[in-house]
């Protein structure tokens, strides 16, 4: 299982690197100056000279590479043309508030879905399968700035219930994390773009959950328990759940990796200080180098994310050690 | 699915247009989705006609009043923006759009995932190798932020939205394709082909395509459905084409108004296009999934 674990990672560096790659050959394609990746066109002409030299633009191309891969790696993420901040210290704050608001959408898609999944199977046919399955497929196909809009609308403007967006009161401003988790406050604004986020996503742990379940309560040790008289509470969570849960696992990895991606939307409705929201400031402003960053650490999220999932999958079935090459 | 040995068809899982009304009247979900998607495409198809005014038309009532922010009425079905737009024609002339962008990117999408997993599968060994990394690299993109750089460096056009939806969007259907390929390759039909000499061609696109047109049918429709949520996403960001009204554009212009709070009609009527469209699809492929995945047949 080592070895599986081992060239996983490996490829996750090359995945890595590739995705870095793209996006240098997409800014290197942008009309115009090809400078403008990294040089902001206000600013002295001196300065764009030296900056110019330093970022090796006068090179050839491969050479321009290199010196691209050398930053990257060396964090030396350029400068924002808007704030002249350091990329990586913008980035540094960022982090952990898309972390933290995709753990609870997350948590609650989670929960949620795979409790809703086992009564549904349960209950197979019942109304509570209809209503769940239909209502899981309109949460599904209703895409989070619409819930999250509806959200805002009802619960927001017209109950007055939550705050309409940010994370923390204008002016108050906590020192750190762990700070901020203190505050009510923080919570309390937490509710409304969780909630969007857990909407959207939950009907995939639920209806994977309920179909797996299903799947294994149709196979022959279910029967054998039955046979041997055992509760249907205990075939139901012991026997049953547990083997579905594997199905769960691996959708998930996959499902929190696209949840990454929809982050932009959900921070940029209720103005979330996260990576998301910074996306697309960034772009809508120009500000390439802020862009660029932003795009390569969502990158590294997602791709840390897949490669988890792959070792997390390994873990729970032992079975992978002999096809391990057969899974991608 | 008992698959007849000695013929090198899997009858089966052939579909003639009799199939497909089977399969979309199987259940009432599906018939419903259906009727909606037809609904949709008619009004597409009809926009410029139907609608009565320019998407960016100010409007004024009967009495020669600027209809600013009216709810709905006999005279603005759908009510109007703050700038007296008539939002029924923009609705109607935004679903052109929004089922363009799902049409053509579903469509070359599934082309490029069904060719990547057929080749991959059917060839295996360093082909399927070389193409299952490239699939992996596309899922450690991110999906929303990789069409918002495209287009805040490319430009807000319609043809650099499709093209970034379309370069990502492949991947699913590559890998679960390349599956399917792989265990009919097995079958014994296919090595009767062999035997008797037929080209990788011939066996790729002749014998594994028809048996994977029900897999490959669902996921056009999922590429679709997803193309278009990922379109109103991208349009209600800002990263929308700006010279063609769509669904999400309509959101986008609510959202730039700060009319959140009291133009209700605004919002409900592009939402409700949004999910009814998408849901239909979702609808519509189920009935396809229980074809190409007749485990889920019985329950």
């Amino acid at each position: 299982m080592l070895d599986y674990i081992l060239r996983r990672f490996v490829y996750t560096l090359i995945t890595i690197f590739a995705v870095a790659t793209i996006l240098f050959i997409i800014f290197r394609m942008l009309p115009g100056e090809p400078t403008m990746q990294v040089i902001s066109p206000a600013m002295d002409p001196a300065v764009q000279e030296r900056m110019r030299e330093a970022f090796g633009l006068n090179e050839p191309v491969w050479k321009q590479y290199m010196i691209y891969m050398k930053n990257l790696a060396t964090l030396e993420w350029g400068r924002s043309f808007v704030s002249a901040q350091e990329v990586t210290d913008i980035l540094g704050h960022r982090f952990w508030n898309t972390i933290l608001l995709m753990a609870a959408g997350m948590c609650m898609t989670l929960v949620l879905g795979i409790g809703m999944g086992i009564i549904m199977a349960w209950r197979r046919n019942g109304p509570v399968d209809l209503i769940g399955t239909v209502v899981g497929l309109i949460f599904q196909a209703a895409p989070p700035f619409i819930t999250g809009l509806l959200l805002l609308m009802v619960l927001s403007y017209r109950l007055g219930m939550f705050p309409t967006g940010g994370m923390y009161a204008p002016g108050a401003r906590p020192d750190g994390v762990l700070d901020l988790l203190m505050t009510a406050d923080f919570w309390h604004r937490l509710v409304l773009p969780t909630l969007t986020v857990g909407m959207y996503y939950i009907s995939t742990p639920m209806l994977i959950m309920r179909d797996s379940m299903l799947e294994v309560l149709g196979s022959d040790y279910i029967e054998l328990a039955r046979a041997k008289g055992l509760k249907s509470r205990v075939i139901m969570m012991r026997h049953a759940a547990r083997n579905a849960l594997l199905g769960v696992v691996t959708i998930s990895g996959i499902m929190i990796g696209f949840a990454v991606g929809g982050q932009v939307v959900v921070e940029s409705l209720f103005s979330w200080p996260g990576m998301g929201q910074l996306m697309v400031e960034s772009a809508a402003q120009h500000d390439y180098p802020v862009a660029q960053g932003t795009f390569l650490m969502l990158a590294i999220l997602v791709i840390s994310l897949n490669f988890l999932t792959d070792v997390l999958y390994s873990y729970l079935d032992p079975r992978i050690k002999i096809t391990a090459k057969g899974l991608s | 699915m008992s698959s007849s040995g000695a013929s090198h068809k899997l009858h089966g899982l052939r579909l003639a247009l009799g199939e497909h009304y089977r399969i979309i009247n199987s259940n009432k979900l599906s018939q419903f989705g259906f009727w909606v998607i037809v609904v949709f495409t008619v009004i597409a198809l009809l926009a410029p006609w139907l609608a009565p005014y320019d998407p960016w038309e100010m409007t004024y009532d009967s009495e020669g009043n600027f209809a600013s922010l009216r709810p709905p009425s006999w005279e603005f079905p759908m009510g109007t923006t703050h700038l007296g737009y008539d939002l029924f024609s923009q609705l109607i002339l935004a679903t052109r759009t929004t089922l363009l962008i799902g049409v053509v990117s579903g469509f070359i999408s599934i082309v490029i995932g069904a060719n990547v997993g057929l080749i991959a599968g059917y060839y295996g060994g360093k082909v399927d190798e070389v193409l299952m990394r490239i699939t992996d690299i596309l899922y450690g993109m991110p999906f929303l932020p990789f069409i918002i750089v495209l287009i805040a460096l490319f430009g807000r056009k319609l043809e650099f939205i499709i093209l970034a939806i379309v370069l990502i969007i492949w991947r699913t259907s590559a890998r679960v394709i390349r599956a399917q390929a792989m265990s009919i390759k097995q079958r014994q039909f296919i090595q009767m082909a062999k035997a008797r000499g037929a080209s990788d061609f011939r066996i790729i696109y002749f014998h594994i395509l028809p048996n994977v047109m029900p897999l490959l049918l669902l996921y056009a429709a999922f590429n679709i459905a997803w193309s278009i949520i990922t379109e109103a996403s991208a349009s209600f960001l800002g990263f929308g084409d700006g010279e063609t009204i769509s669904w999400g554009g309509m959101l986008y212009e609510l959202w730039l108004s700060g009319k959140t709070r009291v133009a209700w009609w605004w919002f409900a009527s592009p939402s409700v296009c949004i999910i009814l469209l998408v849901v239909s699809l979702v609808f519509v492929s189920r009935a396809y999934e229980e074809v190409a995945n007749p485990r889920l047949r019985k329950r």
